[in-house]
């Protein structure tokens, strides 16, 4: 290692434990803690509308979701085209909870760290499941197997009665240690909840990859029979990706539910999972800051997209048609140039933002 | 030098003196902002689109002809695309702006928000008819009755005009709340004595051919189909059943199928989606239609013209309905303001309540009185039913009102 752990202009390992180190050096590990501290810390001095509390909000949900994804699709190579069902499931595992005790049960409003749990637990059961196939589809037959999935959940939903036939079934507000979340702290309350999940999640994904389980899931993607070779069990790896990326996107789902006040199918369909594999894209597969790139830039353009259909809708002549088109084809659109001109996604600015930082001023 | 900061002196006096005169001119009136959150584009906004322009209309037509006096209503009109989400975060930028009153659209988004509104305790209409809107809900309030009083009503006036025996009919509904709504209604109508068969109910998909359907629907012996969902389906099924030649020339003709349905199944979108396979559908709604002229529609194309609206969104059943439910939120404004009250989310909501009996208010693009109590969820109670003739929608004798509905609720 480098003698200044400041100013290490290159990588200097010399031994593994180095290299796994979760800041390279004490730089990161500063410009880290005080953007975290930021984060926790603004609401307290900044006022934000409620309205762009819950953009943020639908930021984090996706940043826990996109996390899962990108486990299984980044770093496993197994393609998920039915995200947004498991994390469905998450959503729908509090909604039944709240359907079988009513929205105001204690289990609801004061046991919900537990309802969280279970939400994940009930995704990775879920996802483990659904995962099966992978032990003998590959490629594009996976991803057609993670969409029937998505499309059982949704028919699931749809029409049992149970789960109110899609429609909403109502969750109740929750309690803290300070007394009952009303309506004025609500969007901040689960704005810290989803925060504190995910450095959890991120740095449980970070040190997951710092041991053989997370090794493997690399291994699997880039050559299982190799990976068999070197006495992996590619089978059980890719069921176990399966599973702990269902478990994240069940987080999200029980928080969505949570945040929402209940949970309905139109939160949680194919639109909804191409969405989700677009952040992942668009922020950068494969990579643990990708997940956090992609959900703010989607959301972001979303937002965007809607506020410029709304004024091009005051000025053209066929402005409704134009409107309506408008958002799919920028998604679309976004996607494609992605692909063609930037697959590494965002992260990879990020990569070489921090690289340029590194050597400054020298260029090399 | 000295001319010239003289002038720039006056400049700046003139435009301040501007300024002032401006905000004071405001000054004499209040203002009373509304939110309306709607599906401008996307999924239903076909429909989402006329109903904006008909509140927006309505609300323009308030302020420039002082009817509110100097106060005026500003109304927020902001685009869902039919996302539940998206009508959560409209929704909240409403509040947020301080609104007294909220118009809604979808079913969906509508029993997503039913608890909020109770929270924040808001009178809201919403676009969507559906009953369970206002079940375990105190704030929120249909326009006209509900799609179950319409597809009910549609049954016993089957019940009423059928010649023969027990008349055997098929629902086609919508594969969601807003289609399923009505089904256990009818079904309990059924059960309550209303002398109808249903053989089957039917959920469509995005079935571009109804051809099996409807052939299997004859086989059961079925002559009355209810619809209850949008136009694009129906329109879909009407052609079908063209083509088999099965659609009855009179109503309830022998081995032929009646078509039937409710307010968002009909309109002159079906007309222009069906062409003359709509021939003689029966629909209903409580709203007077322009292809049937009278005072209200006068007053609706009129409106239509003074703000530049074109034919198609001139005469659509849904700038009607859009006109209506800013109507009554202009005349909860008016009563509360003619007491004296100071216009609030709980006077208005006291105003919505007393809308009864005497104190029932008569838009002039409905059917029938607008009447709402602690008990009376639904605005106009009247329906009226149209049948297509010549490519028009007419109106078959007068408005009806259910009278299974007040047995089996």
């Amino acid at each position: 290692m480098a003698a200044n752990r400041w100013l290490a202009t290159g990588n200097f390992f010399i031994t593994y434990k180095e290299e796994q180190r979760t800041f390279l050096t004490s730089l990161d590990r500063l410009i880290f803690s005080i953007f975290l501290s930021a984060l926790f810390i603004w609401p307290i001095f900044f006022s934000l509308s409620r309205p762009y509390m819950l953009v943020i909000n639908n930021i984090l949900i996706a940043v826990i979701a996109v996390l899962g994804l990108n486990l299984v699709t980044g770093f496993a190579g197994l393609i998920s085209i039915g995200h947004a069902a498991f994390v469905g499931v998450g959503a729908y595992t509090v909604a039944s909870f709240s359907r079988v005790l009513g929205d105001s049960h204690f289990l609801i409003t004061h046991m919900w760290p537990l309802l969280i749990l279970a939400g994940g637990t009930a995704g990775a059961i879920t996802g483990a499941i659904v995962g099966l196939p992978s032990l003998r589809l590959k490629h594009l037959y996976l991803a057609i197997a993670t969409l029937s999935f998505q499309m059982i959940f949704e028919w699931v939903i749809k029409f049992m009665t149970f789960f109110n036939q899609g429609q909403t079934i109502s969750v109740g507000r929750v309690t803290w240690f300070t007394g009952d979340i009303g309506r004025n702290d609500h969007y901040t309350f689960w704005y810290y909840v989803a925060l504190v999940l995910i450095v959890l999640l991120g740095f449980g994904i970070r040190n997951l990859f710092k041991t053989r389980y997370g090794r493997a899931l690399v291994a699997v993607r880039d050559n299982d029979r190799a990976a068999d070779a070197m006495g992996m069990h590619p089978g059980f790896t890719k069921v176990y990706a399966f599973a702990l990326s269902g478990f994240f996107a069940g987080v999200a789902g029980a928080v969505h539910a949570f945040l929402y006040k209940g949970a309905g199918i139109e939160s949680f369909t194919l639109h909804h999972s191409i969405t989700y594999l677009a952040m992942a894209i668009v922020g950068g597969l494969g990579t643990i800051n990708g997940s956090f790139w992609g959900p703010a830039a989607i959301e972001i353009l979303n937002l965007q997209v809607e506020k410029f259909s709304e004024y091009a809708a005051n000025y053209l002549p066929s402005a409704m048609n134009l409107a309506t088109a408008l958002r799919p084809f920028t998604f679309g659109l976004v996607i494609v140039l992605f692909l063609m001109f930037e697959p590494r996604g965002i992260a990879n600015w990020w990569r070489i933002v921090k690289s340029y930082t590194k050597t400054w001023p020298f260029r090399y | 030098m000295k001319g010239r900061n003289t002038g720039w002196i006056r400049l700046l006096l003139t435009i301040t003196l501007i300024i002032g005169m401006s905000s004071y001119a405001n000054a004499g009136g209040k203002v009373y902002k509304v939110g309306l959150s709607l599906a401008i584009t996307g999924p239903t906004s076909d429909a989402g689109n006329p109903y904006a322009k008909g509140v927006e209309d309505y609300f323009r037509f308030v302020n420039d002809t002082k009817l509110l006096g100097e106060d005026t209503i500003d109304c927020t009109i902001k685009d869902d695309q039919y996302q539940t989400d998206v009508t959560k975060r409209n929704f909240e930028d409403f509040l947020d702006q301080g609104i007294v009153f909220y118009l809604n659209y979808s079913t969906g988004s509508t029993l997503a928000l039913k608890k909020d509104f109770d929270e924040v305790q808001i009178p809201v209409l919403p676009a969507s008819f559906h009953a369970g809107n206002v079940e375990d809900s105190k704030y929120i309030f249909l326009p006209i009755a509900s799609y179950s009083e319409q597809a009910v009503s549609l049954a016993e006036y089957v019940v009423k005009n059928h010649k023969g025996d027990k008349p055997k009919a098929a629902m086609f509904i919508h594969p969601s709340a807003f289609g399923r709504g009505p089904v256990s209604d009818v079904e309990k109508a059924v059960a309550a004595g209303l002398a109808m068969e249903i053989v089957e109910v039917v959920e469509h998909g995005n079935d571009l051919d109804n051809t099996a359907m409807l052939q299997r629907l004859m086989s059961k012996g079925v002559q009355y189909v209810i619809c209850q969902t949008i136009q694009s389906p129906v329109a879909t099924m009407l052609k079908d059943a063209s083509r088999l030649s099965i659609i009855a020339k009179t109503f309830g003709e022998n081995g032929k199928i009646t078509f039937l349905g409710a307010h968002y199944t009909g309109g002159n979108d079906l007309i222009d989606l069906a062409g003359n396979a709509a021939e003689n559908f029966l629909w209903t709604t409580s709203y007077t239609i322009t292809s049937e002229p009278g005072p209200g529609t006068d007053a609706q194309l009129e409106l239509a013209k003074k703000y530049g609206r074109d034919e198609k969104a001139a005469n659509s059943h849904n700038y009607a309905n859009g006109i209506m439910v800013a109507q009554v939120t202009t005349e909860v404004i008016r009563r509360a303001k003619e007491k004296g009250l100071e216009i609030s989310r709980k006077t208005l909501y006291d105003e919505l309540n007393a809308m009864n009996g005497d104190n029932s208010y008569q838009p002039p693009t409905t059917v029938g009185p607008v009447t709402y109590s602690l008990t009376d969820r639904a605005g106009v109670d009247s329906l009226q039913i149209y049948s297509v003739q010549q490519g028009k929608f007419r109106k078959i004798g007068e408005p009806i009102t259910s009278e299974y509905m007040k047995k089996i609720k």
